[in-house]
Formats: C-alpha cells, sequence, structure tokens
C-alpha cells in the first residue's frame, strides 16, 4: 500500500490519541490524589469525570427526582454529543481509551485480526441501558454497577492499586529500599480491599473481552455509550464516502473500532461512530471524509427488536419486586456500616453510583465494597470494615468527594457527633472479663473526649481464684460507632468489642435505646 | 569508649568507694527544670543547664528523636508531644554537628495524618531533619533482653541510631495511670504491641532499659490531666508550662510524676525501675536545677 500523505485526518488521529493519552493520564493523576491532602478539607473537585457523566446525573435524576447542581455540567456533553455524536467515547472517555489501546495492543500482537463484517453485538448496550432505565424509575439505581466511570475508578480503586501496592511495598522490602516504601506509604498505595480479586477479575475480564472485537466493551455492554448514542442520531459531522475512486476495499470497515461500518453508504451508523478518523485516515484514495453537514443523509439508526425491547421491558418490570422482597428494608444488617456522611439507607441505595471515590480518599483503609450487607441491591456500595481499618475521629474526607451526595457534605464538628454505629464489648473473649487479664487498649485508643469507653473494676474468677482487674464498658450515648476499639483489640481473630450499625445517627429505626434511659 | 572517657572513668571510679554523693563530683545537675513561657525556649534552656547538648550528642552522630507524635490531634489538644519542643531539639542536635536527625514515631492513628495534624513536620520545615513514615513490615525482631519481654521488633532507624533522644508529653493513661517517657517507648516498637498492655509496667521497664536514651526532654508544657492518652478536648490539658530534662530516664519520670502531683510508689512501673535499680525515683536525691523565665 502506497503510504499517504499526511492530511487533515492524519493530524485528526494524531490529535485524537494525544487527547486520550491526555484524560486517561488526568484520570490516573485525579486517582492517584484522591488521598489525604494533608488538610482537612480538598480544595479541588477530584469527582471531575462524574461530574460530566451524563448517565450519573440521569440515573439520579430519575431514582431520586433531585439533582445535585455539581452535575448539571454533565448537560455540556450532552449538547454537545446531540451536535457532534459520540467523540466523547472516542476522545475523552477514559475507559474507552484504556479499551482501545488493548485492542491496540490484541491487533498488534494478532491476537485479535480484524474482520470485515464487524459491527454484530452494538445493539446489546441499548438493551442494557433500557433495563436499568426502568429499574431507575422504579427508585433502583443499578447503574453505578456498570458506568464506565465508577467502573474504571472502582477497578482500580479497589483492585488495581492495592494490587500495585503490594508490588512496590513487597519490592521496597526485598531490596530494603526505604524511600520506595516512603513513596508507596505517601500516595497511600498499600492497601487491603475485600473485594480486590474479584473486581479486578471482571475488570481484566473485560479488557480480555477486546479479544472478540475492538472495543467490546464500549460498542457492547457501555451503558453510557447507549445514552450517547441515542442522543446522537442527528450529529451534525456526518461521514461521506466519495465514490469516484473508491475501490470498495472495505478497509474502513476493517479499521472502525466501533463498528459503525463506514461503508457501503447508508449503512454507516451515526449513534455508533467515536469520531476516532481512522477510516477517513486509512483509506488508500482518501474518498472518506466527515464534511459537516445539517442535511439529512442516507444512515443506519438505532435498531432495536420491539420484541427485544418489550422482552427486557417486562424482565426489569419483574426483576425490579424481586429486588424489594429481601428484608432489609425492615431490618439493618449489624455489618453494614456505612461511612460517616450517609444518608438514610433507601435514599443511600438509589443515589450511590458505587464509584469507591471515598473508599480510594480514606487514609486507614477502612471502606470497602460490600458484598452482600445491603443486599445484592447494594453490591459495591461502601461500608466500613473495622478489621480492615477504622474511621478516623477527625477526618471527614469521604464526605466531600462523594459525587451525588449519597455522602453528604459535612463539616467536621458534624463528623465528630455523627454515630455509624456502637461497639460492644463481648465479655466471653474480652481479656479483662474473661481471663483477669489487664488490657486497656480499646479505652485508650477510643478517641472522644469524654472517652465513649470507660475503665471499671471487675472481679473475675480465674484458675487462680478471684482477679480484681480493669475492664471496660461501652457508654452508649459517647460512642460514635468509629471501631478503632475493635480494630486495635488484641483478640486478633474475632475481637473483644465489635462494633454494629445499631444506634447510628442516619437510621430512625436502627436504635436500641429510648432517649432519657440510662 | 573514648581515651578522655576511660581515663575519667579511672579517675572516678578510683574514688568511688570514699566518696558518698556522686553527684558533688560532676558540676552538672541530674534534672533541668524550667518554666518558660516559650516551648521553644524552655527546652534549650532545660538542656543547656544540664550541660549543654554537646555531653549528649557528638559530631557525626545519627541521632533518633523519638517524640509522642502518635495521635492524630493537633497541638493545642496535648495529645503529641509540641512541635517547638522538637524543633528545639533538632536544631541543637544539628548545632552538636549531627551527622543526620531522624525523627519518628510508630504512631497509633494513621501516620501521615499524625505526622502533619501533630504540627512536628510543619516545625522541622527545611531543618534538614528525615522524618520518615514507620515501616512496620522492616521491624526487626532483635533480643530486649528485658524481664518479662526478652524478644521484640523494634523499627531499625531506632538500631542503626547512634544516639537516641527520648522527647515524651505528659499525660495521664487508665491503665500505666501516667505516659511519661519510659511508656514512649511503645512508639519505637511494632509487632503486637496491643499485647504489651497485659504486663505494661514490666514492659515499659524492659523497653526503656534496652532503648537507654543518651537524654529525655518530658514536655510538660501543656498536660493532659484526663481522658488521656487521646484527650481530644482543650478542657482535658492544663498548661503547666514547664520542660523538664535529664539523662537519667527514671529520674525524669517520676518528676513527670510529682507534676502530677503523685509519688513513684503509685505507679507501679517506677516502683519495677528502682527495685531493678534502673534510676533514682527519690527526688530528694538528685540535683535539680530550677529556673523560671
Amino acid at each position: 500500500m502506497k503510504r499517504r500523505r499526511f492530511d487533515k485526518y492524519r493530524f485528526l488521529v494524531y490529535l485524537r490519541i494525544f487527547s486520550q493519552a491526555l484524560f486517561f493520564l488526568l484520570f490516573i493523576f485525579l486517582l492517584l490524589y484522591t488521598i489525604y491532602p494533608e488538610k482537612d478539607e480538598i480544595s479541588f473537585p477530584l469527582d471531575i469525570f462524574f461530574r460530566i457523566d451524563p448517565l450519573v446525573l440521569l440515573s439520579t435524576l430519575l431514582s431520586t427526582h433531585s439533582l445535585k447542581s455539581t452535575l448539571l455540567i454533565s448537560l455540556i456533553v450532552v449538547f454537545l454529543t446531540i451536535a457532534f455524536g459520540r467523540f466523547f467515547c472516542g476522545w475523552f472517555c477514559p475507559m474507552g481509551s484504556i479499551t482501545h489501546f488493548i485492542s491496540f495492543i490484541f491487533k498488534k500482537s494478532k491476537i485479535y485480526k480484524p474482520k470485515i463484517e464487524n459491527d454484530k453485538k452494538v445493539w446489546w448496550k441499548y438493551y442494557i441501558f433500557v433495563f436499568l432505565i426502568i429499574l431507575s424509575i422504579f427508585s433502583l439505581n443499578l447503574f453505578g454497577l456498570i458506568d464506565p466511570f465508577s467502573l474504571l475508578f472502582r477497578s482500580f480503586a479497589t483492585s488495581l492499586i492495592p494490587a500495585t501496592g503490594f508490588l512496590l511495598s513487597s519490592l521496597s522490602f526485598h531490596l530494603s529500599w526505604d524511600s520506595l516504601y516512603q513513596f508507596v506509604q505517601g500516595f497511600y498505595l498499600e492497601r487491603l480491599s475485600s473485594q480486590g480479586i474479584l473486581i479486578g477479575l471482571i475488570f481484566i475480564g473485560i479488557l480480555l473481552l477486546n479479544i472478540i472485537s475492538e472495543r467490546f466493551w464500549c460498542r457492547s455492554l457501555c451503558p453510557l455509550g447507549a445514552l450517547l448514542g441515542f442522543l446522537s442520531p442527528f450529529t451534525v459531522l456526518k461521514l461521506k464516502i466519495e465514490k469516484n475512486k473508491c475501490s470498495e476495499c472495505n478497509l474502513c470497515n476493517i479499521v472502525c473500532p466501533s463498528g459503525a461500518t463506514p461503508f457501503p453508504e447508508g449503512k454507516w451508523k451515526p449513534t455508533e461512530c467515536f469520531y476516532c478518523f481512522n477510516c477517513a485516515d486509512k483509506c488508500p484514495f482518501s474518498e472518506v471524509k466527515f464534511p459537516l453537514s445539517l442535511r439529512e443523509s442516507k444512515r443506519k439508526n438505532i435498531d432495536l427488536s420491539k420484541r427485544k425491547l418489550l422482552l427486557t421491558s417486562g424482565v426489569s418490570l419483574l426483576t425490579f419486586p424481586l429486588f424489594r422482597t429481601t428484608f432489609s428494608s425492615r431490618r439493618s444488617n449489624p455489618s453494614l456500616i456505612r461511612p460517616p456522611g450517609a444518608i438514610e439507607e433507601s435514599d443511600f441505595l438509589r443515589k450511590c453510583v458505587r464509584c469507591a471515590e471515598c473508599m480510594k480518599i480514606c487514609p486507614t483503609n477502612v471502606i470497602q465494597p460490600s458484598i452482600l450487607e445491603g443486599g445484592i441491591e447494594g453490591l459495591w456500595t461502601p461500608i466500613l470494615i473495622m478489621r480492615i481499618g477504622y474511621c478516623e475521629f477527625n477526618c471527614y474526607l469521604c464526605s466531600q468527594v462523594c459525587p451525588t451526595d449519597a455522602l453528604r457534605k459535612i463539616s467536621m464538628e458534624e463528623k465528630k457527633k455523627i454515630k455509624i454505629g456502637t461497639a460492644f464489648v463481648d465479655k466471653t473473649r474480652c481479656l479483662p472479663y474473661t481471663f483477669g487479664v489487664s488490657c486497656i487498649v480499646c479505652e485508650e485508643v477510643c478517641p472522644t473526649s469524654p472517652k465513649a469507653i470507660k475503665m471499671v473494676e471487675v472481679e473475675t474468677p480465674t484458675k487462680d481464684g478471684i482477679k480484681r482487674v480493669k475492664a471496660p464498658i461501652v457508654d452508649p450515648v459517647e460512642c460514635i460507632g468509629c471501631g478503632i476499639c475493635e480494630f486495635k483489640c488484641p483478640v486478633s481473630d474475632l475481637p473483644a468489642i465489635r462494633v454494629t450499625s445499631v444506634g447510628e445517627s442516619r437510621s430512625e429505626k436502627n436504635r436500641m435505646l429510648l432517649e432519657g434511659v440510662d | 569508649m573514648e581515651r578522655r572517657e576511660f581515663v575519667k572513668f579511672l579517675v572516678f571510679g578510683s574514688l568511688l568507694p570514699y566518696i558518698k554523693d556522686i553527684n558533688s563530683l560532676t558540676s552538672f545537675p541530674d534534672l533541668a527544670v524550667v518554666e518558660s513561657e516559650s516551648p521553644y525556649k524552655g527546652t534549650k534552656l532545660a538542656v543547656e543547664a544540664i550541660g549543654g547538648i554537646k555531653r549528649f550528642v557528638s559530631k557525626g552522630d545519627v541521632v533518633i528523636v523519638k517524640p509522642n507524635m502518635g495521635w492524630d490531634r493537633r497541638p493545642e489538644l496535648g495529645a503529641n508531644t509540641n512541635p517547638e519542643v522538637i524543633k528545639a531539639i533538632v536544631e541543637m542536635c544539628f548545632n552538636a554537628g549531627a551527622k543526620k536527625v531522624i525523627v519518628m514515631d510508630n504512631s497509633v492513628n494513621d501516620p501521615r495524618r499524625c505526622y502533619k495534624n501533630s504540627g512536628i513536620i510543619e516545625a522541622l520545615k527545611d531543618m534538614g531533619a528525615e522524618t520518615p513514615l514507620p515501616n512496620p513490615r522492616v521491624a526487626k525482631r532483635v533480643k530486649i533482653g528485658g524481664e518479662w519481654i526478652k524478644e521484640w521488633e523494634v523499627l531499625p532507624q531506632f538500631l542503626e541510631a547512634d544516639k537516641i533522644i527520648n522527647v515524651p508529653v505528659a499525660k495521664n493513661h487508665s491503665l500505666a495511670i501516667l505516659t511519661l517517657g519510659m511508656k514512649n517507648w511503645l512508639g519505637a516498637v511494632g509487632g503486637e504491641r496491643n499485647r504489651l498492655h497485659q504486663k505494661i509496667h514490666e514492659a515499659v521497664n524492659d523497653f526503656s532499659n534496652f532503648f537507654k536514651p543518651a537524654l529525655t526532654v518530658l514536655d510538660a508544657w501543656r498536660m493532659m490531666v484526663r481522658n488521656g492518652p487521646t484527650g481530644g478536648s482543650p478542657g482535658d490539658v492544663i498548661l503547666k508550662k514547664i520542660i523538664v530534662a535529664g539523662k537519667d530516664y527514671v529520674a525524669v519520670d517520676s518528676y513527670g510524676a510529682f507534676l502530677f502531683g503523685k509519688s513513684y510508689e503509685e505507679l507501679p512501673f517506677l516502683k519495677i525501675a528502682k527495685e531493678r535499680g534502673l534510676g533514682e525515683v527519690e527526688l530528694q536525691r538528685l540535683k535539680i536545677e530550677k529556673k523560671k523565665v
């Protein structure tokens, strides 16, 4: 093939790759700096990507009938998409960029061999979108599970970063390289994750799907791609193939990563095109062009079968009541301990997009993706696991990064008062109560003033007779459920003091004591 | 031992049987107690009064300064050593020709937050001191040789330093009754240190005898008198404005107890220290220089 001269479309391709790299680096930058900023308040909007995500806006609007003003920025993306199509997928989306890059690697290494007919399965995502949007209308917001930014951020925050941190920390240990360790610690890379394996494998799996076709996630699964697709049939950037020299070589179809089918005329799908300009760049005769035009042109629109749409809606309508059969709305789960800014549980589930911003910024690593603590509906929403960390008394960073106000913004003073649960001493395991051994670790670390854990003298029968020792009791009024007592308890497997969610400020129901009882 | 020290040792050693009070030989007091409006000045004067930093730090030494910065608390809450005190000590160490000064603590709360919010990182800015985050993974299991603790994990920086300076803050503590200098060593060790509380008075003695600080400076400028060792409210703290310095760490703690209105007999760890002969607990047998500026 003759090498083409450098023209407008070659330039646009380079510009596009530059933009993809830039926005991916921006994403990584924001991810890495989603850490304790050495002051109490965050001064930079770390959740930028969620603010420009119209899917977050739409899904929370539908499920809660309210919206957070910062999310309105995403309307810019909406208007630009109506005007110019899904350029967002091709040029800016970091999830798109990473799948694009992996596809590029797979092509170069011949793991994936491009085909002429490569527009199968492009309609899948619309059915997924319809399925989830109907659930949203019924206030069941599951978009967070597969919103591309939530997926990407969550995968990095709860699996790839902990894995990288483990590697770097081990390296620093084996090489006795303290400055590497200081770097790892400074960036909070050494993390644990309750579901790192599952979330990580899903992410790797999504990248491996690129073996089936290029950018499989973007073309077949991404619900944001579907939303933007619905918005883009009337884009002014229309593909046009000059017929005079076209040899019908199908190269444009082969190089198309989205399944938009540039050739033959009339087959092009404006709702699928990422405007990557590969086709225009690779055409041997420079016949593929993207002129600005307001005129109607021959094109292929979103082609959903009515039967399948009805089926999808039916399944969605049936699924919704199934989700409501759990007893979690009646009785709280003791392990369902939410971060301090969390709003009431049913509202929380409607707003939370499972982005893991709160998990990433938490300095003690205590915020973890849930499995079933909040029901299947609450999969990967944030909970506190006090055996991994504890809620730092002077810290309320998680409430500052939540893009949807599922964790509302709270002040330092408020944070110190909010109860996320209550600690209970397990007298069958606590060292002074069971063995007459002195230990006050829980009282020592209790951060409230006055302390919520007090020491009282008790008489414990032991093998050597009765011993008088100081033993801890919890003041349920002072206790805010921060869990440092559980975390630091020397009884390491099942701590002798444990926090459960009862008494949490956000719930009217999950209580135990009436006011005035003492 | 250097030659001069050896000669001193020989001379003093041969004179020893004839002398009743060994303190009269050296011109330095055992303890300096300085009351000052400024914790920074108070620290400098206190160290000055017991012979100046050069008595404890030699040229080319790697010095580790061990504050209590174990808590995510601001200086005014008195849970951590006053940053001005640390600043004064680091400055003196460099003036004495220290090659390297390390300031670190194996904190209870998140170390990055503790280092920052204690104000110590800020106070040491541009001074050239190193403030590494503790890495419990590299803590070395070493012989402690104590009565109770035979072996334990110790942060490597403490093993590699030539001189150790202990700079605790005076606080109350419901198990140890008070946390002063000797209890501060629980922040230099790794491992399952939450189990040391089971015989805390033995543990602090074993570790004190292991670390053997060249100098102890007790920050009683702010004294936490209730709700310790975390506090959390300015009401938990009283302004005492006192800095105590001494070579004998047991004496420093005994004086610290006195500041809380307690005698050493009320503190089991000091009674053990007395039994083991780790230092002097009887204040009337100590030469104490008091200053008020």
